[in-house]
């Protein structure tokens, strides 16, 4: 009996172990002749249409369209709410070069992709009283050391990093608009319909796989924008971690923008490269609205010894526009 | 008679005329007007370390110009009518790229001491082949911190390799490493001595983390020998004194680090409150029971 | 328990006449509009709306506001009037509740409509940062929310076991449900005293609670910088508004209910009598608090202060302006200091204004200052340097008013509006002589 049963449990295991050997077999080659056979297919017969790098448009098989998969940067090796440590960015913003050329404010508008109407850079007319002398003041977020948008935000959706950054994480972001509310600089700025940027994602992501990202992160302001969210100026991280300025730094023509790290006390304009407290010094730099205790990061050089007339940067002035929108021409 | 003969030879040319025109159609369908491309090549020696070639590739399409982006450039090394492939590089959206040869052993130069350096691009369907060469001599710079009565300096001696000769009333820049932009030191133009020989102060207080700075000493641009680049660490800055509030328990932290009386006071009150409110809640419950 | 056959005939809740159901009809037909428009926006995003990146907060916030401040009613009558030993606060007292209950109600509500991400809703519970002045809102409001609620109910107890009895056969389905709510209450000894206790502390309870849910709904604007919110006055300038505006909105339902039910016996012109000295008393704090905020900053005349004063005074604002001072503060106090100003008919007519210069009050606190921003508007549309609602904002504003009708009409429809058994225990006691807690 005891046999028979032996020798049935082995026939058992026996035509067990050869019906699974058989089966696993059978299934890896099953999933190997599908993937086969799905690349073999020609196409789904559904086509993309693409934009070459030279800007020609082509029709690609949506079939052949294969997701890259980027390795993480080594360099990145901070998070991104953190910033790196032992360093401050800031701002030195010369006023007596600005002749309201408004070369920054479209830079800042085309690389962060801005559609709606508020520009984040804005080159504001600024006269404290009729017998004071007028200035064109260019303003960006002021990425200030004691945020009052910071504080007030129920879901930290905006929020500081070590390096002074002031950054909005879109993903968070409740539309509640009580940092609007709380900046008494004005800077922030609110998706309050769908931003058309439809047309440009393709652009997008190829910006945003140049700076060595492939999704959208609160380093990327704008790229994209979110309807029901707030967006600002986030001095560029994506360029700083190019070692790049920041686009409006590289786009003016009149030195006007410094930028650089408190620490390394030494900012640059891309021509010039100085130890910023000997230009605070020299030059007399103070804070925008410093009686808030805002600590804001953006330093302004009184607009003394000017180069040119305010009246010449009337040409350029548009009270009631501050973004180019091609859908509206 | 010679009319009929004029019909017909007209026919045929009048055809073979469109063939031919079809035919120059389809000879410019496949040379659609290739675009030039125009390469820069600036070379960059890091003494002790590489050598880079920051390449460039723009084109002037219809007028304005444009960075030529994802293109293949190929950078050869020419010496005693060979061309060595040392490697190849993509350029980037920007049209840039920067090659960079590890050890400078690799490059050969010809007999008269020069390096002969070639990019090229062998074109593809939107613009024709293209090249660049690049010729310089090998030039080092040694560059050392000494304190002097107590004062530190920094000295550089520039010298040519090929033949080891001093190089003198050569323009050196002395600047520190920092982050966007090197910040220059001492006076602007440095003009090596008889000895090939600059000697630079360095001031005192300028900030570096832990202390710690690069300095750099540059040839910058030359004609003969390109840009050469020695660099020098040393911690004679002041230590960088982190003042972010990112660690402590401020206004404007995330929420793991709200301030203390923030989070016991309202969270003791609240408490409290829906304490008392469940004890209520409870009493209803037990009127219900009795 | 006793026999109240007269006093459950008068209040024990009726069926709408024909005049309910218009009025319950036209509510639900506003609500409805509401809520199409509110859907509309939701799909489009809140550029249907007249808002603007500077005029970021309109209507939204301040019909909120309006409702955290009538919300202060049950606190400031039922609480405080009983805290004060007045006992004549009883036949008003359910209607306070109710007002109360339908106010934080739909405040809760109101606010999510001025989201741009209404979706990310759960973010303020599972993200919130108790740094922020709107996380102790949403702190504080369901907590107020659950304490009227309790401050209803309790006291309902002996009055649904009233009417658990009364429609037993008239209505049985209804008086099941009487049942329910009743809890089992039958009057014993061992209920009472936790019914007591009870009722005493919530009444205790209510009143920092509706303190703290007026400075928390103050502090969201005086904790920022903005001239005309950055004030120390906020805080208490809020709470006597908030009295305003809630006794303001009692007498008017109070009027109403009274009419349509034929309650004059109980509401007497006494009690309305007494109910506008207290709103006199409590427009006159209020009167002195706007005084404070609107007139002694012209003395030092700070540049952003003047600008935000000229608007309000002399500028665009000031029709509006003058309504509500006038309006809406100095005609009441001086209609009411007269005894025939506070007869029920003049009393209504002087809360309507009371409610209305409330309402525009808020609108008045939140607009203006955001127009006259620290940096000169400029770069945008010259349209975003003014603000009225938009079509979109007005139905779903009317919606949310309509909606707190809405909850006040209903409770009205099912609940007893004046307390029948405490008035039965008042009467006994009157009778009897006899000193019964209450």
């Amino acid at each position: 009996m005891e046999d028979n049963n032996k020798n049935s449990r082995r026939k058992f295991l026996d035509k067990g172990l050869k019906l699974g050997l058989a089966t696993a077999i059978g299934g890896m080659a099953i999933s190997k002749i599908s993937k086969l056979s799905a690349k073999s297919n020609t196409g789904t017969g559904e086509f993309v249409e693409l934009m070459t790098t030279d800007g020609t448009l082509i029709q690609v098989d949506s079939s052949e369209i294969v997701e890259v998969v980027h390795t993480t940067d080594p360099d990145k090796k901070y998070n991104v709410r953190e910033g790196k440590p032992n360093r401050k960015y800031v701002m030195v913003i010369d006023l007596a070069k600005c002749k309201n050329a408004l070369k920054c404010q479209t830079a800042c508008n085309k690389h962060h992709y801005i559609t709606g109407e508020h520009a984040w850079l804005k080159v504001y007319q600024m006269q404290e009283d009729e017998d004071t002398a007028p200035y064109w003041m260019p303003t960006t977020c002021m990425h200030c050391d004691h945020p009052a948008c910071v504080t007030v935000c129920p879901v930290d959706a905006t929020f500081k990093r070590r390096d002074g950054l002031v950054l909005i994480d879109n993903e968070r972001c409740i539309g509640c608009r009580f940092c609007m509310a709380a900046c008494p600089y004005s800077t922030r700025v609110f998706n309050w319909s769908e931003p058309n940027q439809g047309d440009m994602t393709m652009d997008m992501e190829m910006d945003m796989k140049a700076e060595g990202s492939c999704h959208s992160s609160p380093e990327f302001a704008g790229l994209p924008s979110v309807i029901g969210t707030v967006d600002k100026c986030d001095f560029c991280p994506h360029s700083i971690d190019k070692g790049e300025l920041p686009h409006c730094v590289t786009a003016c023509p009149n030195g006007v923008f410094y930028f650089g790290d408190k620490y390394e006390d030494t900012v640059t304009n891309g021509d010039e490269t100085v130890r910023l407290s000997k230009l605070l010094r020299d030059k007399s730099g103070y804070r925008l609205m410093e009686g808030l205790g805002t600590k804001p990061s953006v330093y302004y050089l009184p607009p003394v010894n000017r180069l040119v007339d305010f009246e010449e940067g009337l040409e350029y002035f548009t009270e009631f526009k501050s973004v180019e929108n091609p859908e509206k021409s | 008679m010679k009319k009929t003969i004029n019909y017909r030879f007209v026919f045929l040319i009048i055809i073979s005329g469109f063939f031919l025109s079809i035919n120059v159609q389809n000879l410019y369908a496949q040379e659609t007007k290739k675009n030039t491309i125009r390469l820069k090549a600036d070379y960059i020696k890091t003494m002790n370390k590489e050598i880079a070639f920051n390449l460039r590739a723009s084109s002037k399409v219809d007028g304005s110009n444009i960075d030529v982006a994802n293109i293949e450039l190929t950078v050869f090394n020419e010496y005693n009518d060979d061309s060595v492939k040392l490697g190849s590089t993509i350029t980037d959206s920007e049209g840039k790229s920067t090659f960079v040869v590890n050890d400078l052993n690799l490059i050969k130069p010809d007999s008269t001491g020069l390096y002969n350096i070639l990019v090229s691009f062998k074109g593809n369907d939107a613009y024709k082949r293209a090249s660049k060469s690049v010729t310089y001599k090998d030039a080092t710079i040694e560059a050392k911190i000494i304190t002097k009565d107590s004062v530190n300096y920094i000295t550089a001696t520039l010298k040519d390799t090929a033949t080891d000769s001093v190089l003198s009333d050569q323009i050196l820049n002395v600047q520190v490493q920092r982050l966007f932009r090197p910040l220059r030191i001492g006076p602007e133009f440095n003009s090596t001595d008889e000895s090939g020989t600059i000697i630079v102060p360095i001031e005192e207080g300028i900030p570096g983390v832990d202390g710690m700075l690069t300095f750099e000493v540059v040839l910058k641009d030359n004609d003969d020998y390109g840009t050469v680049k020695a660099q020098v660490t040393a911690a004679l800055g002041t230590p960088v004194v982190d003042e972010s509030t990112f660690d402590e328990r401020t206004m404007w932290s995330p929420r793991n680090k709200t301030p203390l009386f923030l989070l016991i006071v309202p969270n003791l009150i609240t408490l409290g409150i829906w304490g008392i409110i469940i004890y209520l809640i409870l009493n209803l419950v037990k009127i219900k029971k009795s | 328990m006793k026999n109240y056959d007269t006093l459950l005939n008068d209040l024990a809740p009726q069926k709408f006449g024909r005049k309910g159901v218009i009025w319950t009809t036209l509510l639900v037909v506003v609500s409805i509009a509401g809520i199409i428009a509110y859907i509309d926006q939701v799909i489009q995003g809140q550029v249907v709306t007249n808002m603007s990146d500077y005029a970021l907060w309109g209507v939204y916030i301040s019909n909120f506001v309006f409702f955290v401040a009538t919300s202060f009613v049950s606190t400031i009558t039922v609480a405080v009037l009983r805290l004060t030993k007045n006992a004549w606060r009883t036949p008003i007292v359910r209607i306070a509740e109710i007002i109360s209950v339908a106010a934080i109600i739909m405040a809760g509500l109101t606010i999510m409509i001025d989201m741009g991400r209404p979706d990310r809703l759960l973010y303020l519970f599972i993200y919130g940062r108790m740094q922020s002045p709107i996380i102790w809102d949403v702190i504080i409001i369901p907590t107020f929310m659950a304490i009227a609620l309790l401050l209803l109910y309790f006291p309902l107890l002996p009055d649904f076991a009233l009417l658990k009895k009364h429609f037993k056969n008239t209505k049985p389905k209804l008086s099941k449900w009487y049942g329910i709510l009743s809890l089992n209450w039958t009057g014993s000894d061992a209920q009472k005293s936790i019914h007591i206790k009870s009722i005493h502390l919530i009444s205790l309870l209510i009143i920092p609670a509706g303190f703290m849910l007026q400075t928390v709904d103050a502090w969201l604007f005086s904790t920022l910088f903005r001239v005309g919110w950055d004030s120390t006055n906020m805080g208490a300038y809020f709470i006597s508004g908030a009295a305003v505006a809630g006794i303001g909105a009692l007498i008017t339902v109070l009027y109403v209910i009274r009419r349509s039910y034929n309650l004059e016996n109980y509401i007497t012109d006494f009690h309305f009598d007494k109910l506008g000295k207290f709103l006199a008393l409590t427009c006159l704090i209020y009167l002195y608090f706007n005084i404070n905020e609107y007139l002694i900053p012209e003395f030092t005349s700070k540049k952003e202060e003047i600008t935000h004063l000229n608007v309000l005074v002399t500028g665009e604002y000031a029709p509006l302006f003058w309504f509500v001072i006038v309006g809406g503060l100095v005609i009441p106090i001086i209609v009411l200091f007269f005894k025939k100003g506070r007869s029920p008919l003049a009393i209504f007519w002087v809360s309507i204004l009371v409610v209305l210069g409330s309402w525009w009050k808020r609108y008045l606190i939140v607009t203006p200052t955001l127009l006259h921003p620290f940096l000169p508007i400029q770069g945008v549309p010259e349209a975003w340097r003014h603000y009225f609602p938009s079509l979109h904002e007005w139905l779903i504003t009317a919606a949310t008013l309509a909606m707190c009708l809405l909850i006040i009409t209903i409770l009205v429809r099912y609940l007893p509006v004046i307390p029948i058994q405490r008035t039965a225990d008042e009467q006994e006691q009157l009778k009897t002589g006899k000193n019964l807690e209450s």
